[in-house]
């Protein structure tokens, strides 16, 4: 691992997808202990950075460089990455018709965190206690990963994971949508419980501001066309909510 | 006539014929002489118990004879006289008194060692009954012959679970199981062992009100054949049945399932449908499905019919791997999770556990 002190380092990363460009130079510095957020349109490149950082195979990085503590994420394969302490909250997670919840959540916790941090009282005490703090009930520990959840009991089951795994970087995915407010209340509760006051960070990729006052980030960032256009402080997601992007498209390129 | 006879003067199945297309009966008879006969077929080991190996109540038992009642003849009469006829020390019957309710399930377990060997098992459920009953088939034999043939009583709830799970050789199994008014009947199967696998499974519902779920987790892998025909038979008013088919298919194996909905004229409000999935894990890996339908009647709540067939899911592959399973245990865990989504719904949770732990070994097989 080099000196350098930022959790994740982003560095002039143009990726695409299908011979489609996507990502046109993105720079971003996450500090241990930072939580940042994307804004941005729709086919702004939100979605296909969270991808490449988690290790997607569809798509393909032209160049640049993706740091996780020194290391290069873009050399690791994903599971890789998720050992290394990546973790991405999926927009859309998929249904593993058949894989119990609760299978499913050992299995993780062992390959991520090893064999020990998945068996035994303490690893039973973090389940219910993660599980009652989302309100999840102890049934849904039967069920089958993601099969017939409603959208809000996906977001939610992302962010137990995501409490359970303790990863160094997560990255959560418009983990805000389709929820009602108390839904994003209960899961900025989650975010704020797995990073705030540890050394790990979050890149938090979101449309809209409301999660936002709930989870405060340290900077906000805005992605138009595969850049980052402007970066500012939690004020910016408000100014955005405002006056929308238009003001920010001019002077981007596509 | 006796069975010999019988089979004796039956005509070579037609290769055309829905039932026979993908294994010919030349190449599932023990010898391929289809005019051949075998003599002096051994009985197997046979041993039944609740799971855990205490022994059952006197109001559910087996016994060597043939049962009295009369026998089902919507069954394929080649394979059904053939076995019998190479079954003649082998003749049983496993009897469930009426309103005998069993609170775990039972295995039948059917041991034919390495001897070639065939079973002729009468099923004689009574009515209102409740049980649970996994037949488990293994062994090291060239050929094994399993026919059940029998009835469900009015009224009962019975979750039958058959376990193919030879090391070797060809399995031939017939099935023709009536059920009866208003019972409730999971027919699971599981299929992993054996290299050559052909299955006539028949379920008759003539009375109204019953209920059918059939079930299949197929494990095919090497150079298994394996090779499973369905016919349902809706025959009474407000009769319901579902055929849920799950294979896994590896390495130069070839899986075959073919089913057959039959809704009689007057089968007023019958609800019909079958569903063949079939994953393949190699290039090499073969599955054909066939579902087909035959419905008389119209004022139906409907009647259905779909196959799907594909690899792994690189999208779900990618969700578990950005959880930390390697390539090699996501694969793993996707292939558990197909099977068990059939598996699962066989019966209760012990049962379930019980089928999953058996089946760990040849998961293994599936990917290595």
């Amino acid at each position: 691992m080099s000196n350098d002190s930022q959790l994740l380092k982003i560095q002039d990363l143009y990726a695409c997808i299908d011979d489609t460009s996507i990502l046109k130079g993105i720079n971003l510095e996450i500090k241990p202990g930072e939580i940042h957020a994307i804004m941005g349109r729709n086919g702004s490149g939100k979605t296909t950075t969270a991808n490449i950082i988690m290790g997607h195979p569809d798509y393909e990085v032209e160049s640049g460089t993706v740091e996780l503590n020194g290391e290069n994420l873009l050399e690791m394969e994903t599971w890789e990455r998720a050992r290394e302490g990546v973790f991405l909250s999926f927009q859309y997670p998929q249904s593993v018709p058949g894989l119990q919840v609760g299978n499913f959540l050992r299995k993780s916790v062992a390959a991520i965190l090893g064999e020990e941090a998945a068996k035994g009282k303490e690893f039973r005490n973090k389940l219910k206690e993660s599980m009652k703090e989302l309100d999840i009930p102890s049934s849904f520990l039967g069920r089958y990963v993601n099969d017939g959840f409603s959208g809000g009991e996906k977001k939610r089951f992302e962010i137990l994971q995501l409490m359970l795994m303790k990863p160094k970087l997560a990255i959560l995915d418009e983990t805000d949508s389709g929820l009602d407010i108390d839904g994003i209340r209960t899961v900025a509760k989650g975010i704020n419980a797995a990073i705030r006051g540890t050394e790990s960070g979050a890149l938090i990729i979101t449309h809209y501001s409301r999660i936002l006052e709930h989870v405060k980030p340290d900077k906000i960032h805005v992605l138009i066309s595969g850049k980052i256009v402007k970066t500012g402080g939690p004020e910016l997601a408000l100014e955005l909510e405002e006056r929308g992007y238009d003001w920010l498209e001019e002077g981007s390129e596509d | 006539m006796k069975s010999e006879e019988l089979y004796l003067s039956l005509d070579e199945p037609d290769n055309a014929d829905h039932l026979w297309r993908y294994s010919p009966w030349k190449r599932i008879h023990p010898t391929g002489n289809i005019r051949e006969i075998p003599k002096q077929y051994k009985q197997p080991k046979i041993k039944l118990s609740y799971l855990d190996g205490s022994d059952l109540p006197s109001a559910c038992s087996i016994t060597k004879e043939e049962s009295k009642n009369k026998k089902n003849s919507f069954s394929d009469p080649v394979s059904m006289s053939f076995i019998e006829s190479v079954s003649h020390d082998s003749k049983f019957t496993f009897k469930v008194e009426n309103n005998t309710i069993l609170e775990k399930p039972i295995l039948l377990r059917i041991d034919s060692e390495s001897l070639n060997s065939a079973i002729n098992l009468s099923i004689e459920i009574g009515r209102h009954c409740e049980l649970e009953l996994i037949t488990l088939v293994e062994g090291k034999p060239e050929w094994f012959g399993l026919l059940r043939q029998g009835n469900i009583g009015e009224g009962t709830i019975v979750n039958d679970v058959v376990v193919g799970q030879m090391k070797s050789g060809t399995l031939l199994r017939v099935d023709a199981i009536n059920i009866g008014k208003d019972s409730q009947v999971k027919a699971g199967n599981i299929s992993s062992g054996s290299e050559k696998t052909k299955a006539d499974l028949r379920y008759m519902m003539d009375k109204s009100g019953s209920n059918l779920r059939v079930l299949g987790s197929i494990l095919s892998a090497e150079k298994m054949h394996i090779d499973h025909h369905i016919e349902i038979y809706h025959d009474a008013p407000e009769t319901y049945s579902r055929l849920d088919w799950h294979s896994a298919c590896g390495g130069n194996s070839k899986t075959i399932g073919t089913g057959m909905l039959r809704v009689s004229d007057g089968s007023k409000g019958a609800d019909a449908g079958q569903l063949f999935h079939n994953l393949l894990l190699s290039k090499k890996a073969e599955a054909d499905s066939i579902p087909e339908l035959e419905v008389s009647e119209h004022d139906v709540v409907g009647c259905g019919h779909g196959t799907a067939n594909g690899p792994v899911d690189e999208e779900q592959l990618f969700y578990l791997e950005a959880r930390g399973f390697s390539p090699d245990d996501a694969k793993d865990a996707l292939i558990a999770a197909f099977l068990n989504t059939t598996l699962s719904e066989m019966g209760s949770e012990t049962l379930h556990q019980w089928l999953a732990e058996n089946l760990q070994d040849e998961l293994k097989s599936l990917t290595t």
